[in-house]
């Protein structure tokens, strides 16, 4: 340019601009944008890696790690289950959390610019389980995550960015007692971080509508109405009057699922195949399409086999052989025509199971048809969700039932003892998330003081909640219902 | 432009211009200069010594929670009504002689840092480590550092500020009188300026502090020297404590003597504090110091670091020192020891060989009172796992246990009274079995009795001031547990007597 060769000043002052400008570019990516690997002790092990690996959700569905960490001594009251105030941080919530780790099981944390936190699908399926009140938990990967509070941890972000008190003077003050952000990091949180992420939550409030309807029962610790999460995120359906709660189920053993062989997965049948419930249900954590589809379908692929080959949990307790023996052919009698034979793991009609029907009814075919269509759209390979109306609920493979309680579809028979009553003898109110296991009974105890204290309420009288049907070897002696007991502990 | 011709030697816009130049840079950069002086300090008062840095050195509390020094001066005049007695002293806090017989200005176990323009009091490890030893009635106080702070009501100084900070006369009208009676010189800045927003900072703080620490006045009184250490945990995550499991409330532990740390990292690490809830003596430290006002950002890591290498070798000091030892009734003793009490305590109170040694043995065994175990929840120890996030140092190591750990007994005969809540006032008492324990008796008196070993607990009150009275019947008091035959509670009065006089060794 012609101005540039007359006046060296203005020259100067357009290269000092550039450089400033380039300068800033750098340092707005460093610290916004620029990705950073998670520390290695996170992908030691298979196991640490599915209970602290990134699926890359950190990009979408991320918190930024210093709010997330200051919320809970902003808003301790918001943090509630049954209306109650509970205290503990998010400990709170019932999320698996191991001694001397920084974020509980399924959460991870990963640097995109600046510290995100994030879930994994550890999350909804680590089985946090005690010997005794006296005794602390263990932590079992792949196994339901029936202390969980979801619906609780959504509500709880969202009631925060609801608060006139979520503002960069109040969280900033909060964050600079407990780190030492340099002034680059303060200026990025105060005037985009913080504002960015309030909006953020508060676009989620529209989306998750349904979780604040007072006509719907709470989730309560240990479920999700899975198949409304994926209508109204993945799809964007219009709210309908659905509510279909189901139990967190475990995720060991997939391989076990031979779709070609008509098995399908999803309580009511409604994927195909392993590979497909993984990315669908990865897909509803990340909360968008992958940033990067090749790093996702890696995830998927390392998800489908370590999930495909991890064995079952054997049975922790003492088990009393003679008496196993003596269940089998009960078993064999009463439980194997639709437990361990041809008919495992397909849908059985509704009528024949009697089950509740609530989570039938929150989905049907133009979902999975519409569904796949977005899958597919984000250039993802899958066979993908059935495109049907469900019609009943899968007979369910038995590997590791002793830890799959409370038990049915929708969580809502506390025991295996109990499921041998017929409905209207089993518990007609119980609390689901007390994780001291019930040997006898099989099953975690679901009554008494502390369970009443820690778990969440369960009216199985309340909408999607109800313990009827399955009235399957209710009429054996007592007598033969502990020697069965005694046999499903060691399936 | 016969201006421009012809400039002028003594332009006036020269003039103009270094006038403008003196306004807008000179005189600014001076004032600048002059407040970064004034405000941009922060520099702790150091001490030579390692002894005088325990007693007086900082923790780098004083940066989130240091009072400015002078209101912490004048406030024990401005609120005496909600002080037992007269000053810092009748909350059982100790005050060292200055040269010419005069009290020290503040208490050992305060530390001052200037910080933001302006002289700030805190208090440190040796406020609740530290305590006093007379051996008559008629005999001085001897300070006796890293022992409990036996006499230090901690419950009545958490409610003094609290108390104080909400009544009227918290305020520039009250607080800076009493601060010119004193002799406080504050120049003109301070008094127009400085204090007067400090009074109205320092009143937000804690009150807003008071409402973190609101279920405190809820407790039964805990008494001198004794403090509910992980109820005042939870406070540092805001956890909102009136909905907490009512059986975590009423959990006062005893303070601990902190001598010879080194001991309990090596050979091997002990399960350290009460119920051994963790196994790192640094970590344990920095969690003590968030009684001290420290925050992730703000501790002083490398004051306290001289603190901590002082306490790796420090000793307490021998029982002869103060009174006699019968050296062949204690030999005598020491064979009982051997036999009952060593596995778990301790080869001697310098040895700590033995196989139970800090570990912890289930309740159910020990068998003492579990409000301080229960007040300490898995819970609170992965919250505690987040303390320090995003520093190398951040803690790892806090489990949930499920009984006591079994202290070594260095300088035992300092660390009356005994059991985790302070529930029995003697070793001789500790040799009775729970039943024949004092059900009641009084805490706080520094006289010591070295019969019994443990300080005088019978008596109500001490140069008229009174007395704690120590009810083991109320809720976290009781004095059950660690008896038996096991537990040497079943010897001969003969062999108690010279049991106790081989622990006077310790």
């Amino acid at each position: 340019m012609s101005i540039g060769t007359r006046k060296p000043w203005v020259r100067a002052i357009v290269i000092l601009v550039g450089v400033l400008a380039v300068l800033a570019a750098l340092i707005g990516y460093d610290r916004g944008f620029r990705e950073q690997p998670q520390p290695d002790w996170v992908s030691a092990t298979p196991e640490t890696r599915f209970k602290y690996g990134s699926i890359g959700a950190e990009h979408d569905a991320g918190v930024p790690y210093w709010i997330f960490y200051v919320l809970p001594r902003i808003f301790p009251e918001k943090l509630r289950q049954d209306g109650r105030i509970v205290p503990g941080g998010y400990a709170a919530l019932g999320v698996p959390w191991e001694l001397g780790q920084e974020l509980p099981i399924g959460f991870t944390k990963k640097i995109i610019g600046f510290p995100r936190v994030a879930n994994n699908c550890a999350v909804c399926h680590t089985t946090s389980i005690r010997a005794t009140a006296d005794a602390n938990p263990s932590f079992i990967v792949a196994g339901p995550a029936h202390t969980t509070n979801v619906e609780a941890f959504f509500r709880y972000l969202i009631d925060c960015a609801k608060d006139p008190r979520f503002n960069a003077d109040i969280l900033m003050a909060e964050i600079n007692r407990v780190t030492d952000l340099d002034v680059i990091d303060r200026l990025l949180y105060r005037f985009f971080i913080i504002p960015i992420t309030k909006k953020r939550l508060l676009e989620r409030e529209a989306q998750f509508a349904w979780i604040y309807r007072p006509d719907f029962p709470e989730w309560g610790r240990g479920r999700d109405d899975a198949m409304n999460l994926t209508k109204y995120f993945m799809i964007r359906a219009p709210m309908d009057d659905t509510f279909g709660p189901t139990d967190m189920p475990s995720v060991w053993n997939l391989a076990k699922y031979r779709w070609d062989q008509g098995h399908r997965m999803n309580y009511a049948g409604d994927s195909h195949d392993a590979w497909s419930v993984i990315m669908d249900s990865a897909l509803g954590l990340l909360g968008a399409a992958p940033v990067n589809r090749d790093e996702f379908v890696a995830q998927v692929k390392w998800l489908h086999g370590y999930l495909g080959r991890l064995p079952p949990p054997t049975y922790p307790f003492p088990i009393d052989r003679a008496q196993a023996a003596a269940g089998k052919p009960l078993f064999v009698a009463h439980c194997a025509r639709c437990h361990d034979s041809e008919l495992t793991g397909r849908p059985l009609p509704l009528a024949e199971v009697g089950t509740d029907r609530g989570r039938i009814d929150s989905w049907n075919m133009a979902a999975a048809i519409k569904a796949n269509q977005v899958v597919k759209e984000m250039g993802l390979d899958r066979r993908g969700l059935v495109e049907a109306d469900p019609e009943g609920y899968v007979a369910a493979f038995l590997d590791g039932i002793w830890l799959k309680a409370p038990y049915l579809h929708n969580g809502s028979v506390p025991t295996l003892r109990d499921l041998l009553e017929p409905a209207a003898r089993r518990p007609q109110v119980f609390w689901r998330g007390y994780d001291v296991y019930d040997q006898k009974k099989v099953g975690f105890v679901s009554d008494g003081e502390a369970a009443q204290r820690v778990g969440t309420r369960l009216d199985t009288r309340s909408r999607g909640g109800g313990n009827q049907g399955h009235e399957f070897g209710t009429q054996l002696s007592a007598g033969e219902k502990e020697a069965l007991l005694e046999y499903l502990k060691t399936l | 432009m016969n201006e421009s011709q012809t400039p002028p030697v003594d332009d006036p816009w020269k003039r103009r211009f270094i006038i403008l130049f003196v306004v807008t840079v000179i005189i600014p950069a001076f004032v600048a200069l002059w407040l970064l002086r004034r405000f941009g300090e922060d520099v702790p008062v150091d001490h030579e010594s390692a002894v005088e840095h325990f007693k007086y050195g900082s923790t780098g509390g004083e940066h989130e929670m240091g009072f400015p020094y002078w209101i912490w001066r004048a406030l024990p005049e401005v609120c005496p009504q909600y002080l037992p007695g007269r000053g810092y002293q009748s909350l059982g806090m100790v005050f060292e002689r200055n040269a010419d017989g005069s009290e020290r200005d503040v208490p050992v176990g305060t530390s001052r840092r200037r910080y933001q323009g302006i002289d700030r009091v805190f208090v440190n490890c040796a406020v609740c480590h530290t305590s006093t030893v007379r051996v008559a009635a008629d005999q001085p106080a001897q300070i006796v550092l890293g022992m409990p702070a036996a006499t230090f009501n901690m419950k009545g100084f958490e409610e003094f500020f609290f108390r104080c900070a909400a009544d009227p006369k918290f305020s520039k009208e009250y607080i800076l009188p009493e601060i010119e009676r004193q002799g406080g010189q504050l120049d003109l800045l301070d008094r127009l300026l400085v204090y007067p927003v400090a009074i109205a900072i320092m009143r937000d703080r804690v009150l807003a502090l008071a409402g973190r620490f609101d279920w405190v006045f809820r407790q039964h009184e805990w008494g001198p020297g004794r403090v509910d250490t992980f109820n005042s945990a939870k406070v540092i995550f805001n956890f909102p404590m009136a909905h907490l499991d009512p059986r975590e409330f009423d959990a006062p532990a005893d303070f601990p003597s902190i001598w010879q740390q080194r001991q309990r990292k090596e050979p091997r690490e002990m399960q350290l504090h009460w119920d051994g809830n963790n196994t790192t003596v640094e970590e344990r430290n920095k969690s003590a110091a968030f009684g001290t006002g420290t925050t992730p950002p703000t501790i002083d890591l490398a004051r306290i670091r001289r603190v901590e290498d002082w306490l790796l070798d420090a000793r307490p000091p021998a029982f002869d020192r103060f009174f006699a030892i019968d050296r062949q009734l204690a030999a005598r003793g020491a064979a009982l020891y051997k036999q009952y009490c060593a596995a778990c305590h301790g080869a001697s109170g310098s040895d700590f060989s033995g196989e139970h040694v800090g570990r912890v043995v289930p309740l159910a065994e020990i068998g003492t009172d579990r409000r301080r175990l229960d007040s300490y929840t898995y819970t609170l120890a992965v919250n505690q796992a987040t303390l320090y996030a995003g520093y190398p140092w951040r803690f790892t190591h806090f489990q949930k246990t499920h009984g006591y750990a079994n202290m070594p007994l260095d300088g035992l005969w300092l660390r009356a009274p005994y059991l985790h809540n302070g529930s029995v006032p003697s070793l001789r008492d500790l040799l009775e079995p729970a039943a024949k324990r004092p059900p009641v008796f009084h805490r706080g008196n520094d006289l010591y009795d070295p019969v019994r070993v443990g300080f005088v607990s019978d008596q109500p009150q001490v140069d008229g001031r009174p007395l704690f009275r120590f009810d083991t019947r109320l809720p976290g008091n009781a004095n059950s547990g660690h008896e038996g035959r096991a537990y040497g509670t079943e010897l001969t009065a003969a062999d108690k007597a010279a049991l106790v006089e081989f622990l006077k060794t310790f």
